[in-house]
């Protein structure tokens, strides 16, 4: 604003454990550019901003040209998976105090009850206080809030030095007067520095259990978070950017630094929903809109769908182990990927969970790991030639060979070519059980979509996994080991906002569509403080209904009348679990309505014309049916519709891509790489 | 030669079948009607060889020939595709099913004509009929007072449903609309496993598949007799444990168990010398399998690369029950209340590990239920709310606080008082209810309701008070549980733990405490500051850190010195303790 200057240029920062990508691009003309610069774990923000000035550099450009900075943020994720958020206190109504202690007071379906030792829950019970004052169920005050023990709790805890308090009172999600009440006193007793969180400001819904967890997750992340966004804010300002900051959702949305500080659980998933949301670009890029994405790292495989473009998001997620009813991406996780150890029992072979880790590693970077890995696994069978394109490691396969036939090879009386196959088929048995959950388990057939292959150890894994789903396309996008960085760039702002319907309450198409106009307020608001112009307003209004009964929802969209909606939900239900029920009660649960706010898109980029593919060398396959010399690809010099058949391996910076015989590589002019088998 | 599974395709079919289970509970959880089943979680799985012998299980340790009694009257060779049985015929499945409100559906599973598998959904029906509100009631002498009883019955034969057996048991339910509903979920699981272990067959072939269900079974076995063997000498080993009551006057009533493993390594599980049965509804008709099972479980502890089956059973070479007892009733012996008997049973394999010297968890309580019938604004309601326990503390960990069993899940607060005429003044951990050792017996659950209901009568369930959860290794047995009716008022009333009757009125405050875990290991050997630690949470009272522990604490502060010297003079203990110590429980 203070620069006449147009302000074109959109960059994203995805900040990973070793490295931080950057990628800036041109919203006018398209051209885009990328930069790597080592992570700095103690302030993250120093390799946000020495990689901004890189990719600026590279671009040879000026900084006040930003119009946009996206970033997706480990930053909560990390906290609730090592445990180590800040020390919170939580106030609840009287009579409760130990809610959380005994959470749905089951031992988990998978546990073994004489085994299993209760986890430590984030909040110890001497730091719950008890507030009197209740709520009742229909959402009526039957005795009023304790305003002076409210004040007493503050004072305790100050006096315990907590520096985020979370506030869950009974029946809150059906009327937050005394929860919002308690806030405001708590925010008004306490140290501006301690963070304050109402549950029915991070999830208005039913179950006080899941709801406490909710918001004392959010509120022991809002103080680290609100400083990582405040150090980011001031390094935009030093280096003369006064662009908004969009930080990644759990959703695949974006949102504004002040929403996110306000509620920073639901940034939980924001790493992997990047990765989903640029896979969903990929994907687009070549006309493909249906998709099954697989996204592998060293140490676990994330798997979603995406459908006509929409991402499936899910009210019933976990992180951590806990469970965290936020709307987020309906992902699976499993704990299996390219550092993971094959371990032989009882003459059974299992691949992970437990992996090697960076340090010491698979066996074949030769820093000491003895095990073999998954990629042990693809070095022995020549899936991974010994000298990765841009020369930053040679790996070892003599040490990948011995690991193998020491460990898995020789104790199972097999081949070690047998046993590293072996190892690849449980890993990618592992990984469609998982990738049939989120397609046939959600009533999906997975042979309608494409499958989306990145993570540095996707693209070896891309065609094996169709092969096995009967999927007849792969998409290996432009750059597989990085692709959270693209994904942000090619996110939306987006959010929902949500509304129980009180039991038994007699509903009809007004009524709803009078509490849809409600939620449009909300939604207006919150486009105003995302300053999203009136043609990028996007609403999806949603129901979510159930047969009277039952305890769960399906969603459907909201088409202004309730017979279309229980036609829909019988259809859906049908769909999902095979059966409806003609004599049941189709009842309206929660109104949902979904904001997005589309973002300027830069036009797509064309890759010239190839000339044919020629191979840069050639390297020995191991396959099942017998070893054969396979040619070897950089990636950089296929054009636009160079193709070739498999056998053959496809190198580049950031990852590698095994193209298996029977399988056809073509090179999209959107520069994405597409795996085709007839 | 029939084809064998090579160890990778072990791994695979392993994956496979855990997965397609996962996905049959899923549907039965989020499709079921009643609240039994959807909150509560009152449900599971299995999948069977095309023999019927258990190949992938539930860890919950008490299911026992599930096809044998279906194999009885439809032989297996004359099943088809589609055809789905059914039965809750407690003395027709020898407690294969164990009390008459949990329906079996069993489904056949074939590939190219063969039977392949069959897979098993089962779950807990809210109402069946019979005596009171819930099916279950504490006053029945009978099983017919317990509801309808359906012996194995061809449900659908080739895809077609008997829809007139339903209509007459649907019309046998007080809330016939939740009992279509769960069995419609039912239902559409068995249906659901059998298309996904179809497509397993498929996948691998029909010998392949069967070989590696031997194989899972065979090393089950392997493991769970290898493991006896490193836990019992030859010899035998003998345990008693003891129930309160039937509450009809019988009581205290012994299970008495003795294992023997002999010089050529059979095992020999006897509880011949139990109590005879009894008029009240506890007793137990225990399936021979569920001895293996349980055992099996422990020994098998969390190694998540073993799955629970009839490998367990499998590794006792003879089971030996006395008809006409507490664990092998003669029918028409009423056994709804059986859970309490089932729970002590668990205790009692676990002190024949103890008493040989093995590293047997403490005892648990018993899972308290009540079921609470009325009429509010004029409609009639069933809450059958199960509240948790303390189970028995571990040498290497606490007695876990304040959960039920396997996969069964709470009613939430908010839920509970949205859904039931009642309202919760109070849900917390039971203080000092956990026994007392080197690691702490886990605590039970308070909960403290106000009646909404004009008028209601309550069942309750609340064993171990005579006879609480026995402690171990110096550990100390778990503090009792009790049902308060108006407690501290002139109106307060104590109520029998195992009664039915009871009325309550709009008002009427309803207290339930339930009872803790056995401890394990000298109280006086637990670290100070997780005595403060339990103090400060509510676990332990500052008071019984003093006189269990020998910890001071004054006004929230620990004090060292203090504790030291009370330390000095440590009470003595023995192998056992329930009340007081015993080298051996009678």
């Amino acid at each position: 604003m203070s620069s006449n200057r147009p302000r074109d240029l959109v960059v994203a920062i995805d900040i990973g454990g070793t490295f931080t990508d950057i990628a800036l691009q041109d919203l006018a003309s398209g051209q885009s550019w990328t930069a790597k610069t080592p992570s700095t774990p103690r302030d993250p923000s120093e390799a946000f901003l020495t990689g901004l000035r890189l990719a600026v550099e590279a671009a040879q450009r000026d900084a006040a040209e930003i119009g946009r900075v996206l970033h997706g943020t480990t930053v909560a994720t990390n906290m609730i998976l090592e445990g180590k958020a800040a020390p919170a206190a939580l106030i609840t109504t009287e009579g409760f105090r130990h809610v959380m202690e005994i959470g749905r007071q089951d031992i988990p379906r998978a546990a073994n009850l004489f085994a299993w030792v209760k986890p430590k829950r984030p909040v110890p019970p001497s730091r719950i206080l008890e507030v009197p004052g209740r709520i009742a169920a229909d959402g009526s005050e039957l005795q009023p809030l304790d305003e002076e023990a409210v004040r007493r709790a503050a004072a305790r805890c100050r006096a315990m030095g907590v520096q985020a308090v979370a506030v869950c009172l009974l029946h809150a999600y059906a009327n937050p007067d005394h929860e919002r009440r308690v806030a405001a006193i708590l925010r008004a007793e306490l140290p501006p520095e301690v963070a304050v969180s109402a549950s029915t400001e991070v999830l208005p819904v039913i179950r006080e259990y899941e709801r406490s967890l909710a918001v004392v997750l959010n509120a022991q992340v809002m103080p680290a978070v609100s400083t990582y966004v405040g150090r980011i804010e001031r390094r935009l300002e030093e280096a003369g950017i006064a662009a908004p900051l969009l930080l990644m959702q759990s959703n695949g949305g974006v949102a504004g630094a002040r929403v996110i500080r306000r509620a920073p659980a639901t940034t939980a998933l924001s790493g992997p929903a990047a990765g989903v949301v640029g896979a969903r670009a990929e994907a687009a890029a070549t006309g493909i809109a249906d998709v099954i994405t697989v996204d592998i790292g060293g140490t676990s495989a994330d798997i979603s769908l995406i459908k006509g473009g929409r991402i499936g998001l899910t009210q019933h997620g976990h992180v951590g182990g806990w469970p965290l009813p936020l709307p987020m991406l309906d992902m699976v996780t499993i704990g299996a990927g390219g550092g993971s150890l094959a371990r032989v029992a009882d003459g059974a072979l299992t691949v992970g969970p437990q992996s090697a880790g960076a340090d010491p590693g698979p066996a074949c970077y030769g820093r000491g790991g003895e095990r073999p890995t998954t990629t042990d696994a693809h070095v022995v069978l020549g899936h991974l030639p010994p000298r990765l394109l841009g020369g930053r490691m040679v790996l070892d396969a003599a040490r990948a060979d011995a690991a193998m036939r020491t460990h898995v090879a020789e104790p199972l009386g097999m081949s070690v070519h047998d046993a590293a196959r072996g190892m690849l088929t449980i890993l990618d048995h592992a990984m469609v059980g998982a990738m049939r959950v989120v397609s046939v388990e959600r009533g999906h057939d997975p042979r309608d979509f494409a499958l989306v292959a990145f993570g540095g150890a996707g693209p070896l894994h891309g065609a094996s996994l169709a092969d096995l789903l009967g999927i007849r396309t792969v998409v290996v996008p432009r750059h597989p080991g990085v692709l959270c960085a693209q994904g942000l760039l090619a996110a939306d702002l987006g959010t929902e906002f949500t509304r129980s319907l009180p039991r038994g309450q007699a509903t009809g198409d007004a009524a709803i569509a009078a509490a849809f106009a409600e939620l449009q307020e909300q939604a207006r608001a919150w486009f105003a403080e995302e300053a999203v112009p009136d043609a990028a307003r996007v609403l999806s209004p949603v129901v979510l209904m159930r047969y009277a009964g039952q305890g769960s929802e399906l969603a459907v969209p909201w088409r202004g009348a309730i017979t279309t909606a229980e036609a829909d939900f019988a259809a859906a239900h049908r769909g999902l679990y095979g059966f409806d029920l003609p004599e049941g009660t189709p009842e309206l649960v929660t109104l949902r309505l979904e904001a997005r706010g589309r973002l300027p898109a830069a036009p797509a980029m064309r890759l010239a014309p190839g000339t044919g593919a020629a191979p840069v060398g050639r390297h020995v396959l191991h396959l099942r049916d017998g070893s054969r010399d396979a040619p070897l690809y950089d990636r950089e010099t296929l054009g636009a519709g160079d193709g070739f058949e498999g056998p053959a391996i496809v190198m580049q910076f950031d990852a590698t891509t095994l193209v298996p015989p029977g399988w056809h590589a073509r090179m999209h002019e959107s520069g994405v790489l597409l795996l085709t088998r007839p | 030669m029939e084809r064998r599974c090579d160890p990778v395709s072990l791994e695979v079919i392993r994956g496979a079948v855990r997965a397609a289970q996962a996905e049959m509970e899923a549907l039965i959880e989020r499709t079921a009607m009643s609240a039994f089943i959807r909150e509560k979680k009152d449900f599971y799985t299995a999948l069977f060889d095309a023999d019927g012998v258990m190949a992938v299980g539930s860890n919950v340790p008490v299911f026992g020939d599930v096809c044998g009694p279906v194999f009885r009257d439809f032989p297996p060779e004359t099943m088809k595709p589609g055809d789905v049985y059914w039965y809750n015929d407690c003395y027709g499945s020898r407690g294969a099913v164990s009390h008459s409100n949990d329906q079996v559906l069993l489904a056949p599973v074939f590939h190219e004509g063969r039977r392949v598998a069959l897979v098993m959904a089962w779950a807990h029906f809210a109402d069946i009929g019979g005596l009171r509100p819930g099916s279950i009631s504490p006053d029945a002498t009978e099983i017919f007072h317990e509801g309808i009883i359906i012996p194995p019955t061809k449900l659908s034969d080739q895809g077609v449903v008997n829809e007139a057996t339903l209509k007459i048991f649907f019309r046998n339910s007080r809330w016939p609309a939740a009992c279509q509903a769960d069995l419609r979920a039912l239902l559409a699981s068995v249906g659901l496993g059998a298309t996904r272990m179809a497509e397993i067959a498929a996948r691998f072939g029909a010998d392949v598949l069967a070989d590696a269900l031997r194989q899972l079974l065979a090393r089950t076995e392997a493991t769970i007799r290898t493991k006896l063997a490193d836990t019992f000498p030859v010899g035998t080993h003998r345990f008693t444990d003891r129930i309160d009551g039937d509450g009809k006057g019988s009581g205290p009533l012994a299970l008495r168990f003795a294992l023997t493993r002999t010089p050529n390594n059979r095992f020999v599980f006897d509880a011949e010398a139990t109590d005879d049965q009894s008029p009240g509804p506890v007793n137990y008709l225990m399936n021979p399998d569920v001895p293996g099972m349980a055992l099996g479980l422990f020994l098998l502890g969390g190694d998540p690369t073993q799955v629970t089956n009839a490998g367990g059973p499998r590794a006792i070479d003879e089971v030996k029950l006395r008809e006409g007892s507490l664990l092998q009733p003669r029918w028409p012996a009423a056994l709804g209340m059986r859970g309490l008997t089932m729970m002590r049973m668990l205790a009692a394999l676990n002190g024949l590990v103890a008493a040989a010297g093995g590293p047997a968890p403490a005892a648990h309580a018993a899972y308290v239920i009540l079921l609470l019938r009325g009429l509010a604004g004029g409609k009639p309601f069933l809450m059958s709310d199960g509240i948790g326990v303390g189970y028995g503390a571990r040498p290497f960990a606490d007695g876990t606080d304040a959960v039920y069993f396997v996969a069964q899940e709470n009613y939430p607060v908010e839920f509970l008082e949205a859904e039931y005429p009642a309202r919760l003044l109070r849900y917390g951990v039971h203080e000092d209810s956990g026994g007392p050792g080197r690691h702490r017996g886990g605590c039970g659950i308070v909960r403290h309701y106000e009646i909404l209901a004009e008028e209601a009568v309550l069942a309750v369930r609340i064993d171990g008070v005579q006879c609480p959860p026995w402690g171990v290794a110096g550990g100390q047995s778990g503090r009792p549980g009790r049902a308060v009716v108006n407690p501290g008022t002139p109106r307060e009333r104590v109520l029998a733990p195992l009664s039915d009757g009871n009325r309550l009125v709009r008002g009427d405050i309803l207290l339930i405490e339930t009872g803790g875990g056995g401890g394990h290991g000298h109280p006086f050997d637990r670290p100070a500051q997780q005595v403060l630690e339990d103090v400060e949470g509510g676990f332990v009272s500052a008071e019984a850190a003093l006189h269990d522990y020998g910890v001071v604490i004054r006004k929230g502060v620990l004090d060292e010195a203090a504790t030291a010297a009370r330390r000095q003079d440590r009470p003595a203990a023995k192998a056992f303790h329930r009340v007081s110590y015993a080298d051996v429980l009678e």
